[in-house]
């Protein structure tokens, strides 16, 4: 038997897609630069070889001056002269640079290209858009020495999902090269958390073409994104032309790549603005983005700020879904702050809720016994406490709940009772001696119970 | 290692006498004299002590002696040298004859010379890799932390990576991790890689079989990913005692290797028993069960005090083993555990306890899968029982010696289940004291193998022209791959073109990486554990009994596309087997002979001879074998049940599951139509006799290959017709079929042993060679059984079997036998 039937019968060389590893339709042979032709692209050459290059203008989303009061909330880490090297970096747009890649597959390791590499800046009031293209993987070196100058000259990176994504597996080509050196970075700031918390609670998904849709208001600015290219097709698109296949469905990735990183520009606008409305005056301003904004706030040490947007939010018409946990975080910061008799009054609110009600329990018998000394009333609510909880874990056999919920709620239950009985021990006790004694409050450990 | 004395109970003189008492009382029950088929008796050893290298740092030197320790053992210092000249060396030693410091010396010194210096460490399983963690963060604070040690395994956290990646001198990871989470992912270890010097391979006769072979081609991606960064590396490895230790390193490493054999660790005198439980119905070759008679010896060296490791070869036999033993010897009221358990399953900081138990002496006793049959420290025991033959000599060896302290006496008892290996082994005590242990074959040019880790391999670095992967022309390879998809070309390099992440499809351990995943669904669904490929039909078709922790599931629902089985926890007497049916059908030969030999030997190779007329008289009797490439069908068609204990058979179901059809190779025997006619039996009892011989030949071909008897697959099928005929339909010849009034008569079968991984594993050449050994040890083992019809210890149990099926087997063997003779002499285990 030959070696030709000994691969033919290999279950690792089975195509890589079922319907052939050929694409469908082939360009013709002397099609050579028909990449180029397909995306008005220049070839670019420097002492590596050549690539494609492309710049196209646009003249919206238009250049917005950022705020210091959102530039120091963006930067803010633990680590303070991190966080003013940074803020210092950010603080001129003129190092700014929007990037975003198209790679050919999601996994990342070092078999991941970035076929195109976006990158984009303010320029005479627009966005200027500069895109990087391998016509095929021997233009790499060249595309990367290219990149590594314009960071070199903007080296404040902005991206949507690039600090684990995108910028590492450009480091990881650099290193690659075993040449060129990847460019150091004056700074990072990434999009990605701060759309997460602002809009994750209204829109559910923050891919950038929500966002676009929802928060920027992509019809108003003329955006369309009626023939995008899906994400998941790209790195397919990509291969197919590699393999003689047509260019077309690559203009299409081209034309994803330039919205993308307009939508992330005008995305850093948006965000500046909304974390610049120190209260959230802003009238358009969604109640629930101001909700939002608020956690955020609250999660970048600004709690005065968080409560102020947090009422606002509730004022200007939050839905009622996220009464309870607008009431929970209000009443979780009041307590903090020491404002017990606010936070007392919120968690009333809460009683009910099916998600909250038993931390309210919790919470009220303790102000109750701790704060405003009513024993009888925190057995009250430590006696409520427990029925609820013995309510949760009498449906444990139902569908709907998870063995561990149960096991939760079993735990609540004894928990509670064991508070109840040490409340009615002093309630006897008290009546016995005619005057309840009462211990000092411990602050520490029951603020940890929480949750 | 002589600082390890300072830390262990001590062991007094007085287990000798002990020792001594308690073989007195297994010698006492054996009144028939068939209990105790071996006694032998191994004198102490002195130990050979060499100074420590002059090089060795002033630092390393006096931390070393700080520990207790200022000389060396002659191995250790030989091994220290030849690392230090460069070389790459396997060094073969025992348990508990202090390997570790043969690479932690040169390693450690290597970076307190130069602290750029990078190493890392492979180990078969994360619990080896965690306890050598111990013993290098002792080393480093004796050395105020001047390096970095961390393990790198599925177990680390993530944010703990980085710093590990970044700060650990020495690394230590498993084959696993190396594959799929470090080599993909090289850019991020370039402070690694770019100045990595050492790779430590330990027990590397572990890596054999399928696990070899993958591993060397993961070596092979490893030195290809170093060259890119400029380094060349040096492997130091260490080894149990295998007959080709030097061999197997030079196949993994397609390197120069230098064989360190000789040990120059000290032991005390020791005794090794072999055990063959009593016979309790000779007819049916019933003998009590090993498990009962393991745990009644272990209970002897309890009751004398005497420090005992139990080896069990399955977590369940574990479970039961701890059991008895504990019932047996209750702790204090409000005290500890004195036997403890430990395997795979148990929680690592448990783990810990246990082992630190056991060198404290607390814990007196401790029952074990192959777990500890690895290097972890648990210190030197008093006894051994090793509760059913491990399987291969060089694993009985390994698993005796955790018994053996530095002084006193230790012994070793091996209880011989009825399993046919243990009852030759127990039977032929010579043959197992003998004999070097087996041979670890690998075959690294699989090509399925391959393949895959050249898709790896390009995802790692795009493959030059130039390069090497083993003996397989590249170039051909990457043509294939572009055609089907994962490869481009681009100037002369070749690129990786898949979304997917190619290391994540292929798994080092199993047959194949498609595993099946097993969900309880008795109340929340649960993942309990996972099964591979060609178990999975075997273990959970539907309305399987499954077994898993000791628990009996009912298999509900086998979801094959989704490679799911839904489980039920059951209770009930019974467990299933399946019945499966395999079709061998011949592709190609690579080389054929048939005995007796003709003047000129008949070493054939091409497809076409197949079919030939034999040459000689053909009416004497002879046959025919070969090795060479087969297509194996095979379906699971359905199940029996049997009651447990008693083994009667209580029902059966009929399944209908997909067929699987494997290329691999095979080792087959044709029984010519004169030999099987001079048989003075019955079709049926002829039929019946081929079963038990083939039954037989898969036990002892396991014996001689070192193998685990899941790697070989056995069949029997019709030899081809006519040329011309290939296609026709090749029915296989079925035991059902072959016992009772309907038996078919087959004019000319193939008895085939066969690879049970696609591709082959480098089994079938072997075989071929050393087929008259094979033969006659087969011959050996039924001839030498004391049952009378057949039984599970030679031909198989006597019921599936039509009478006299024991003696046809042995019939047939004599003539092929006597065609062997006269021919090449025999030629031992020489494979």
């Amino acid at each position: 038997m030959s070696h030709q039937d000994k691969f033919a019968r290999l279950a690792a060389l089975k195509p890589a897609r079922a319907e052939g590893a050929r694409p469908a339709e082939l360009r013709a042979p002397q099609e050579t630069d028909a990449l180029a032709r397909a995306l008005g692209a220049a070839v670019a050459s420097n002492r590596y070889g050549e690539h494609l290059a492309l710049r196209t203008w646009f003249s919206s989303p238009e250049f917005s001056e950022p705020a210091p009061a959102a530039l120091e909330i963006l930067s803010r880490t633990r680590d303070e002269t991190a966080s003013r090297r940074m803020r210092a970096a950010l603080a001129d747009p003129a190092q700014w640079l929007f990037l975003d890649t198209e790679t050919t597959g999601l996994a990342g390791g070092t078999g991941t290209y970035a076929f195109l590499v976006g990158i984009g800046w303010w320029d005479a009031g627009g966005l200027q858009v500069e895109q990087l293209v391998l016509r095929d993987f021997t233009e790499e070196y060249s595309l990367l020495q290219e990149l590594a100058t314009r960071i070199a000259k903007r080296p404040v990176l902005v991206t949507f999902n690039g600090k684990s994504f995108d910028w590492p597996l450009l480091q990881s080509r650099f290193t690659m090269t075993r040449a060129i050196a990847a460019p150091r970075l004056a700074a990072h700031l990434d999009l990605l958390h701060p759309a997460r918390a602002l809009w994750k609670l209204r829109l559910g998904s923050v891919r950038l073409a929500e966002l676009e849709r929802h928060v920027l208001d992509a019809p108003r600015l003329g955006w369309r994104r009626d023939h995008d290219v899906p994400s998941a097709l790209i790195p397919q698109f990509y291969f197919d032309y590699l393999r003689g296949g047509p260019v077309a469905p690559l203009a299409g990735v081209a034309r994803h790549n330039q919205m993308d990183l307009r939508g992330l520009a005008a995305l850093f606008g948006k965000i500046n603005a909304m974390l610049a409305d120190s209260a959230g005056e802003a009238p358009e301003a969604h109640s629930v983005d101001l909700f939002g904004l608020s956690r955020y706030l609250e999660r970048r040490g600004e709690p005065a700020r968080a409560n102020a947007v947090c009422t606002r939010a509730m004022e200007s018409g939050l839905p009622a879904a996220f009464h309870p946990l607008a009431q929970r975080d209000l009443a979780l910061r009041a307590r903090r702050s020491a404002d017990y008799d606010t936070a007392a009054a919120l968690w009333e609110k809460l009683l009910a809720d099916p998600r909250d009600g038993l931390l309210a329990c919790e919470q009220l018998a303790i102000h109750h016994e701790r704060r405003s000394r009513n024993i009888e009333r925190a057995a009250d609510f430590a006696r409520l406490g427990m029925r609820k909880a013995q309510l949760l874990r009498g449906q444990g056999g139902s569908p709907w709940s998870s063995a561990e919920a149960t096991a939760r709620a079993a735990r609540l239950e004894e928990k509670f009772s064991a508070r109840l009985a040490r409340l009615e021990q002093r309630i006897a006790g008290g009546r016995r001696k005619g005057s309840a004694s009462l211990p000092p409050a411990k602050k520490g450990k029951e603020a940890k119970r929480v949750r | 290692m002589p600082h390890s004395l300072a830390v262990r109970a001590p062991s007094t003189g007085q287990s000798i006498a002990r020792v001594a008492e308690v073989l007195d009382a297994l010698a006492a029950r054996d009144t028939r004299g068939e209990i105790l088929t071996a006694v032998r008796h191994f004198p102490a050893r002195e130990a050979q002590w060499a100074d420590l290298p002059a090089w060795t740092h002033a630092d390393l030197a006096a931390t070393y002696a700080a520990k207790g320790i200022t000389r060396l053992y002659s191995h250790q210092a030989a091994a220290a040298e030849a690392v230090r000249e460069g070389k790459n060396v396997v060094v073969v030693t025992p348990t508990a004859s202090g390997k570790t410091l043969c690479y932690n010396l040169p390693v450690v010194n290597a970076i307190l010379e130069n602290s750029d210096t990078r190493a890392l460490y492979l180990f078969p399983t994360k619990a080896l890799a965690q306890d050598q963690l111990a013993e290098l963060h002792d080393l480093n604070e004796r050395l105020e932390n001047r390096f970095g040690v961390f393990t790198y395994d599925g177990d680390t956290p993530g944010g703990a990576r980085k710093a590990i990646r970044e700060l650990g001198h020495i690394v230590l990871t498993n084959p696993d991790m190396l594959h799929t989470g470090i080599l993909p992912h090289h850019t991020r270890w370039t402070r690694l890689f770019e100045n990595l010097r050492y790779v430590v391979l330990d027990e590397l006769h572990t890596y054999r079989g399928v696990f070899g072979s993958h591993l060397a081609n993961v070596l092979r991606r490893l030195r290809r990913v170093a060259r890119f960064y400029g380094r060349e590396l040096q492997f130091i490895c260490s080894s149990a005692t295998i007959a080709n230790p030097g061999e197997l390193a030079g196949r993994l490493l397609e390197a120069e290797v230098e064989v360190l054999e000789a040990n120059g660790a000290p032991a005390a005198e020791k005794t090794f028993v072999f055990y063959n439980p009593p016979v309790v119905n000779r007819a049916l070759g019933i003998r009590r069960s090993y498990i009962n008679e393991s745990s009644r010896v272990a209970q002897e060296f309890l009751r004398h005090d005497l420090q005992t490791i139990v080896f069990a070869n399955s977590r369940l036999h574990t479970e039961l083993l701890l059991t008895y033993l504990q019932q047996a010897n209750p702790h204090a009221p409000g005290g500890a555990e004195k036997i403890r358990g430990y395997r795979g399953g148990y929680l690592p900081g448990e783990r810990r306890e246990i082992e630190r138990g056991l060198r404290e002496g607390r814990i007196r006793g401790v029952v074990s899968t192959s777990a500890l049959e690895l290097g972890i420290d648990v210190g030197s025991l008093d006894a051994a029982v090793l509760a059913g033959y491990p399987g291969t000599i060089a694993s009985t060896w390994q698993r005796a010696g955790r018994a053996g302290r530095r002084s006193g006496s230790s012994c070793a008892v091996l209880v011989a289940s009825s399993a046919p290996l243990d009852q030759f082994m127990v039977r032929n005590p010579d043959y197992f004291f003998g004999n070097t242990p087996e041979h670890a074959f690998i075959q690294p040019d699989n090509l399925e193998i391959l393949v895959n880790h050249l898709k790896c391999a390009a995802f790692e670095l795009p493959i030059r022209p130039e390069e090497r992967f083993g003996a397989v022309d590249v170039r051909e390879l990457c043509a294939r791959l572009a055609e089907a998809g994962y490869l481009h070309r681009a100037g002369e390099h070749w690129h990786w073109t898949h979304e997917a992440y190619p290391a994540d499809t292929v798994s080092l351990r199993s047959v194949s990486s498609d595993n099946f995943v097993i969900v309880d669904i008795t109340g929340q669904p649960e993942v309990i554990g996972e099964i591979d490929f060609t178990s999975a039909l075997d273990m959970v078709h539907p309305k399987a009994i499954y077994l898993h922790g000791a628990q009996q599931y009912h298999v509900e629902h086998l979801d094959f596309e989704e490679r799911k089985a839904y489980v039920k926890k059951v209770d009930c007497d019974y467990y299933t087997d399946a019945i499966r049916y395999t079709q061998v059908r011949v592709l190609d030969i690579a080389a054929q002979q048939r005995s007796p030999q003709t003047a000129n030997a008949v070493i054939l190779s091409e497809a076409k001879d197949l079919n030939l007329n034999p040459a000689t008289n053909p009416s004497a009797p002879s046959y025919t074998h070969a090795h060479g490439d087969v297509l194996v069908r095979s379906q699971v068609v359905g199940f029996k049940k049997i009651k447990f204990f008693t083994n009667e058979n209580v029902g059966a179901g009929q399944l209908e599951l997909p067929e699987n059809e494997m290329h691999t190779t095979a080792w087959w025997i044709t029984l010519e139509r004169a030999l099987l006619e001079s048989l003075p039996f019955s079709i049926s009892e002829r039929q019946s006799g081929m079963f038990g011989l083939l039954h037989a030949l898969e036990s002892v071909a396991t014996l001689l290959l070192m193998c685990d008897t899941r790697d070989l697959g056995t069949s029997i099928g019709e030899r081809p017709p006519a040329p011309g005929a290939e296609n026709a339909e090749f029915a296989p010849l079925r035991l059902e079929d072959a016992v009772g009034a309907n038996a078919r008569e087959f004019f000319e079968p193939n008895l085939y042993l066969y690879d049970a991984y696609p591709g082959g594993i480098g089994f079938s050449e072997p075989l071929f060679r050393v087929h008259e050994t094979l033969l006659r040890q087969t011959r050996e083992l039924i001839a030498g059984c004391a049952c009378e019809q057949g039984c599970p210890s030679c031909v198989g149990p006597a019921g599936d079997l039509a009478p006299r099926a024991k003696e046809a087997a042995l019939a047939i063997l004599d003539r092929l036998c006597r065609c062997g003779e006269g021919g090449a002499s025999a030629a031992g285990l020489a494979i």
